[in-house]
């Protein structure tokens, strides 16, 4: 009972953070309830048992990812009530969007409170807590998944000279279009 | 132990609220942070069924997805920056030019 008690207050704690970052008006505050979601889903991975994505998690999300949006916000000087966010959310994407969030919270209040939804997977199937998880992790990642981790390489070296490319002081098709 | 259910309906929240904010801000850096919700509520998917299944490759995918996260923001941002510079705007409302 204890470890549900922890989970329902991680979910609650992270839909509320998921909802302050789309509904904030200030791109920084957005930005930094971001990563506090992160955090929380964090804490939700250690919870399971995957203590090496629970740090991945930290280190590089809310460690470089969400730290390049706030690099970049303030790159851009982004001040809230900017002429770009007169227009902000017409009544028909507003109309969408709380119909879609109140369909999903039925339904879940639906899916929570039957006692029938109960998928495939056999949950009760113990997993192998024996804290090795990043043992355990780095084996399968360098023997069976050996190919994907070297593209994943390849990958990030593209991004990286692609975002060069992309964010330079001269874009490349200025002469033409003028 | 938390039944795997639990994890699928907060993340299946958690991807609403992600849709929710493609869809409704204007601002590409709003819309960037919609997309890394998203990412995040297929991650606790993928982690939780790893947990119910008793195997590890659901992990292993989270460490790529959480790669391809990285890289896609890396460019993402980057493009913010460079259509900021060329047009003086990134509202999506302002920038038609692929619209036709």
């Amino acid at each position: 009972m204890e470890t549900l008690a922890i989970f329902y207050t991680l979910a609650a704690l992270v839909i509320l953070c998921s909802l302050m970052v789309i509904t904030l008006r200030n791109a920084v505050t957005s930005a930094v309830f971001l990563i506090a979601d992160l955090f929380l889903l964090a804490a939700l991975y250690a919870q399971m048992g995957a203590d090496f994505i629970a740090g991945i998690q930290v280190l590089v999300y809310a460690g470089a990812i969400v730290v390049l949006f706030l690099f970049v916000i303030m790159l851009l000087n982004y001040t809230p009530g900017h002429r770009e966010e007169q227009g902000e959310g017409g009544h028909l994407e507003r109309a969408f969007g709380a119909g879609l969030l109140a369909l999903v919270a039925g339904l879940s209040v639906v899916l929570a409170c039957s006692s029938k939804f109960s998928l495939v997977l056999p949950h009760a199937f113990p997993f192998a807590d024996s804290g090795d998880n990043t043992y355990q992790l780095g084996v399968a990642l360098f023997e069976k998944y050996l190919w994907p981790f070297e593209l994943s390489s390849l990958l990030i070296l593209l991004a990286i000279v692609a975002s060069i490319f992309i964010a330079k002081k001269k874009p490349p098709y200025e002469g033409k279009r003028q | 132990m938390v039944p795997v259910e639990h994890y699928f309906v907060l993340a299946l929240i958690l991807f609403t609220i992600g849709v929710v904010g493609l869809v409704v801000r204007r601002h590409l850096i709003f819309v960037l942070m919609s997309i890394e919700l998203m990412l995040n509520a297929v991650n606790l998917v993928f982690i939780a069924a790893s947990r119910a299944l008793g195997t590890l490759d659901g992990q292993i995918m989270v460490f790529f997805v959480i790669t391809v996260a990285a890289c896609e923001a890396a460019v993402g941002l980057a493009m913010v920056i460079s259509l900021y510079r060329r047009y003086g705007t990134i509202a999506t409302d302002f920038l038609r030019t692929l619209r036709g």
